[in-house]
């Protein structure tokens, strides 16, 4: 009897609080299987691909956006042009059929994030979306739940940067006491007030 | 729970696999535990995973996740309405009324706002078929060609063109060029609603309306004109500068009526009467035959009205009166001045002159017709005379039928076509105030369809696309720079140029009251000769909800409640108290209505403020064909419509309750809407109620007042938001139940004796409670108030339990018994607004104030330099639908805002102020009177 009690308290305390943080639920670290093996390590780090070169909506729109397949074309009719393992990518344009990529980085419907206000407000693309110059393989960096979006929002002075310095991947090398001194500027400028920044409708409809 | 055995029994009965393992209540409650702890996870499932399809060329100027906004037309029989279509990636998901346009001002209309459901309608037909059988285009277009060769050879002999009201300028085009090619071939254009024909009416300018059982402000096609002009002409009343009067006479209460300053309860057989009435008091040369002392008290201050207003008055009499009637009201109008001053004529149309459905009727069974052509027209249920047409049609060896739907005219064609729907056609056509307008695709279309454009285009063997030939009408517009300036805004010119204007404008009225004095579907011109005054008198009316039938298959219409009995998803015989007493009629009883040898059966509904011997009978139910949500519902009252002879009412015994949203129409001694005299009364200042908390109004503090003195009850505001927010619907049965999800409800109550009540219109959304009591309720903090005044639900956190509803003093929060959303078809998905969460099962749902458009307003003055938002900018779906302006929101902490404007005028109140909930959303009284001679 008290063994099987012990079991269920064992697996309630698995279930309630380890299960949801497991990165089997929050798949950070779990590389999605992609029809083409896009690298951003490659693009970002070697080439130097600035991240809104293909995610041209970032700063504008609430979707970040996904390159369509002519913008993967105007490099890669010249270079790696006849690639096996670009095929699908000539297929899209041969067809007009989208590639149906698997989504990395993806909220919940009743999440609407805006991604143009964070970049407007100095949010690295790397505070969410991690070292993408070091994934060979596109993954998930932080656990895309509301405990991670919340601690942000009730102290952004940290992750806040210059707007020139927001694509950079490396750590800018600031002090943490630099960071916030930079990011409570900022948050005066705009009047951010991380006091209103954890309501519900701030995110939620 | 008992440890017993019977206990057990009863577990074993609820959880069978828990009752073979001998559980004792302790166990079973450690168990239940961890299933609750279990279910809580519920929220922490892994994501499916999606896929992401971006583009393969992304069209110029995209950029996903931002709304694209285009200029184009909604096409309601024949006029152009002028809307703004609002496109996520391509996807059409909301309609507004163009803003830059001045029929519409950024109004609209119910029907209009629907037409966008009306686009992703699951129930559109999608097949070519050939007597019935699928087929394609293939076949269609050989078929097509054959009819050319055999027109060419024959000049077109024993060809006809049967359409709906024809507006577009290409159309009539393209039909003038087929009657050039082929002389001997016919069009006949079917109206089967009497309409106002070339005849415009100015309400803006109008400062005394006399409205003869005509619903001027009512739906129709000229609604969002004509209660847009009321809109500003009261408005203008309210700001002291001249009179907005409008006396109505008519024999069941209308949104005419109930918005008139005075109203009277007649006869359709007594218009002539008042008509003459007010003639012979003007001075003209008439002969007023007696009237009873309400009528010519009515006349009396009618007529002073209109001699207080030359220039400026209007009297206006119901288009399906005859046209005799017609002319006395425009012989009065021309004696007052009023001509070409709030009465307009449109320059007609060049172009071919149709023949009618009658004379169409008649060549069929004479066997002069060989083939047929019906283009977007359903005679075969749209008319008086659809059996005949049906038998006619019968005996013409080609049936080609092109529609929306495949309805009951496409059932008798040899070959039917899936017409494309407007909002994915080029197309062109003409306003309301007579000005040009372009109409573009706003999407392309998924459905293997053509538009009327095309089809005709086919006809005559035209291999340019619709672009070309709508460009082609406007030769003037040639260069590309010019064409994309008309497409940016939508209007091609203000008014139809000389080169497509015909002779001088025709004097009669056209429409149903012709001059060949037959009536073409619905008219009256034989009431006054078989309707003697004794007696019982039917009026037949095209549905407030799904007109003449033609929306029968959309639910947003078919769930909308009628504005004045709130009855929906089907039709009844309205009768007066009076009647209803005389015959110990309860609503709902089932009763036999028969004239002229036609019968219909329904349930009875009691309509206050019908004249006594009236009967009233809507239109466009009882459908035979046209989808699963068209078929089945009400009765068809067509037959009935042209019916002469003596009305009889017959009860059958039994009850079929009527499905309405309102069960309560009288205020009960309470003040729901209150009222002030004239202008320069205001209400009674509410002594202030004491509050445990201090107010707290931060900035912005958003809120709404809701003037009611414009309202009138149209609906545009109801089906404005369910298109934004995604509100579903849910049937009959369910709103049988009381479970509608309409996030705003229009009431409809009335004051005063059942025979002659003044009725009120009231907009109900959510109140905003400053203290609100559903927040107390909720026992997980679902229902939520965030610092700038909006009370929000926290879907996610809702668990059902509904305490907010029952807490909530104006019943505005909506539950979700059912999954209403999940097994939609992919089409309906389609329509959904992305920025609004498509709620689940078993969660509460209300108004937010349109917090989607609040925080892209928000999130947009915060990159654009964190500049305050400004007064106006902010826009809620109701508020941009409202035709008269009846609705603002705003920022409440700022004196100077409109809203806070409206707050101060006087008229204010809360609702329920008994409750001391502090609403956001407040109410402007409605005035009595109109000016200074009532």
């Amino acid at each position: 009897m008290l063994a099987s009690v012990a079991l269920v308290l064992v697996g309630l305390t698995v279930s309630t609080f380890a299960y949801p943080e497991s990165t089997y639920v929050t798949e950070v670290g779990w590389v999605q299987d992609q029809p083409v093996p896009f690298s951003h390590k490659h693009h970002v780090a070697d080439d130097g691909i600035d991240c809104r070169y293909c995610h041209t909506g970032v700063e504008t729109s609430a979707d970040a956006g996904l390159p369509p397949t002519h913008t993967c074309m105007t490099c890669h009719s010249q270079l790696w042009n006849d690639a096996a393992m670009l095929a699908p990518v000539r297929k899209s344009l041969e067809s007009g059929q989208p590639i149906r990529w698997n989504r990395v980085a993806q909220v919940p419907d009743y999440v609407y994030f805006d991604h143009s206000i964070h970049v407007a407000r100095g949010v690295g693309c790397v505070e969410c979306h991690g070292r993408v110059d070091e994934m060979p393989l596109m993954m998930r960096a932080k656990p895309f739940q509301m405990q991670f979006c919340l601690d942000c929002h009730r102290d952004p002075a940290t992750r806040l940067r210059p707007p020139e310095l927001e694509t950079q991947m490396a750590p800018l090398g600031w002090s943490e006491a630099r960071k916030r001194k930079f990011g409570e500027q900022v948050m005066h400028k705009h009047h951010i007030d991380p006091k209103v920044l954890d309501n519900c409708e701030v995110c939620h409809r | 729970m008992s440890e017993t055995a019977p206990s057990l029994v009863e577990i074993a009965r609820g959880f069978p696999a828990l009752a073979k393992a001998g559980l004792v209540r302790r166990d079973l409650l450690k168990y239940l535990g961890g299933a609750i702890a279990l279910a809580g996870l519920d929220g922490c499932e892994r994501l499916p995973n999606e896929e992401a399809m971006p583009y393969v060329t992304m069209p110029e100027g995209e950029v996903t996740g931002i709304a694209r906004y285009y200029a184009t037309i909604v096409e309601l029989d024949g006029v152009a309405q002028p809307v703004i279509g609002k496109t996520f990636d391509g996807r059409p998901v909301k309609l507004e009324g163009n803003e830059g346009h001045p029929a519409s001002g950024g109004a609209s209309s119910a029907f209009v706002q629907a037409a966008l459901l009306g686009l992703y309608d699951p129930s559109r037909s999608k097949l070519v078929r050939e007597n019935g059988e699928p087929g394609g285009w293939d076949g269609w277009d050989r078929a097509i060609a054959d009819l050319r060769d055999r027109n060419d050879r024959g000049g077109g002999r024993g060809f006809r063109l049967l359409t709906g009201p024809v507006g577009s300028p290409t159309l009539r085009q393209q039909i003038a060029d087929m009657l050039d090619r082929w002389p001997q071939a016919r069009w006949h254009e079917y109206r089967a609603l009497p309409d106002t024909g070339r005849e415009r009416l100015r309400l803006d300018q109008a400062q005394a309306v006399v409205a003869l059982d005509h619903d001027v402000i009512g739906p129709g096609p000229l609604q969002i004109f004509h209660a847009r002009g009321w809109g500003l002409r009261r408005r203008a009343f309210q700001a002291g500068q001249g009179d907005a009067l409008l006396f109505a006479a008519e024999p069941s209460p209308t949104i005419t009526g109930v918005t008139a300053t005075e109203r009277l309860a007649a006869r359709e057989d007594r218009v002539g009467a008042l008509l003459m009435a007010l003639g012979e008091r003007l001075g003209l040369a008439m002969q007023a035959p007696a009237l009873n002392s309400l009528e010519s008290g009515w006349a009396d201050r009618a007529a002073a009205a209109l001699r207080a207003h030359p220039g400026a008055g209007l009297v206006t009499v119901g288009p399906h009166h005859p046209p005799a009637i017609q002319a006395a009201a425009r012989a009065i109008d021309a004696k007052l001045g009023n001509l070409g001053k709030t009465r307009i004529t449109l320059p007609q149309p060049q172009g071919p002159t149709p023949g009618d459905l009658d004379a169409l009727i008649a060549d069929m069974n004479a066997g002069e017709v060989e083939t047929l052509f019906v283009l977007e027209a359903n005679p075969a249920y749209v008319s008086p005379r659809a059996a005949e047409f049906a038998a006619a049609l019968r005996k013409v060896p080609n049936r080609f039928h092109a529609g929306l739907h495949a309805d009951e005219t496409a059932m008798l064609a040899s070959w039917h076509a899936p017409l494309a729907h407007g909002l994915e056609s080029w197309s062109d056509g003409e306003a309301a105030d007579g000005s040009v307008l372009a109409g573009q695709p706003l999407v392309q279309s998924w459905l293997p369809v053509r538009s009327r454009v095309g089809l005709l285009a086919g006809l005559l063997g035209d291999g340019r696309s619709d672009r070309e030939v709508i460009r082609a009408t406007w030769p003037q517009l040639g260069d590309d720079k010019a064409w994309e300036q008309v497409l940016l805004g939508g209007v091609i010119a203000s008014a139809l140029p000389s080169s497509l204007r015909g002779g001088e404008a025709e004097e009669a009225v056209r429409g149903g009251a012709r001059d060949s004095g037959l009536p073409q579907g619905l008219a009256a011109s034989r009431n006054d000769e078989r309707r003697k005054t004794e007696g019982l008198a039917l009026i037949v009316r095209p549905d407030p909800s799904v007109w003449d039938g033609q929306f029968a298959s959309n639910p947003w219409l078919q769930e909308l409640p009628k504005p004045l009995t709130k009855i929906v998803w089907q039709n009844a015989v309205h009768v007066s108290p009076a009647l209803a007493r005389r015959r110990g009629l309860q609503n709902g009883d089932l009763v036999r209505v028969s004239a002229g040898g036609h019968a219909v059966e329904g349930p009875v509904w009691i309509m206050p403020g019908q004249e006594r011997d009236t009967v009233l009978l809507h239109l466009g139910y009882g459908r035979r064909e046209g989808g699963a949500v068209a078929q089945g519902m009400g009765f068809d009252a067509w037959p009935l419509a042209g019916a002469a002879g003596e009305v009889t009412l017959t009860p059958l015994g039994g009850n079929d309750p009527v499905c309405t949203t309102q069960h309560h129409f009288t205020m009960a001694g309470h003040d729901f809407i209150r009222f002030v005299d004239s202008l320069a009364d205001k209400l009674p200042p509410e002594p202030p109620k004491a509050h445990f908390y201090p107010r707290q109004i931060s900035s912005p503090a958003w809120g709404m007042a809701i003037d009611l003195d414009l309202c009138i009850g149209c609906n545009a505001c109801v089906t404005a938001c369910m298109a934004e927010n995604n509100v579903p619907t849910v049937g009959r049965e369910q709103v049988a139940k009381g479970r509608e999800m309409h996030w705003l409800r229009v009431d409809r109550y009335q004051q005063g004796p059942e025979d002659e009540p003044q009725h009120a219109f009231q907009p109900v959304p959510c109140m905003h409670c400053e203290n609100a009591p559903c927040e107390m309720g909720c026992p997980v903090n679902a229902a939520v108030h965030s610092p700038d005044g909006l009370n929000l639900q926290v879907y996610n956190r809702c668990i059902g339990t509904r305490t907010c509803s029952a807490y909530c003093p104006y019943k505005v929060r909506r539950f979700n018994w059912f999954d209403l959303t999940d097994d939609d078809p992919p089409e309906l998905k389609a329509v959904r607004n992305p920025d609004v969460t498509v709620r689940g099962r078993g969660v509460m749902e209300k108004c937010t104030y349109c917090i989607q458009r609040i925080n892209r307003a928000k999130l947009d003055a915060q990159k654009d330099g964190d500049r305050p938002i400004s007064d106006g900018e902010i826009v809620t779906a109701c508020q941009a639908a409202c035709p008269t302006q009846a609705i603002v929101f705003g920022d409440v902490s700022k004196t100077a805002s409109e809203v806070s404007t409206r707050k101060a005028s006087g008229r204010d109140y809360d609702l329920l102020p008994e409750a001391n909930t502090r609403p956001r959303t407040t109410y402007g009284a409605r005035i009595r009177g109109g000016g200074s001679i009532t």
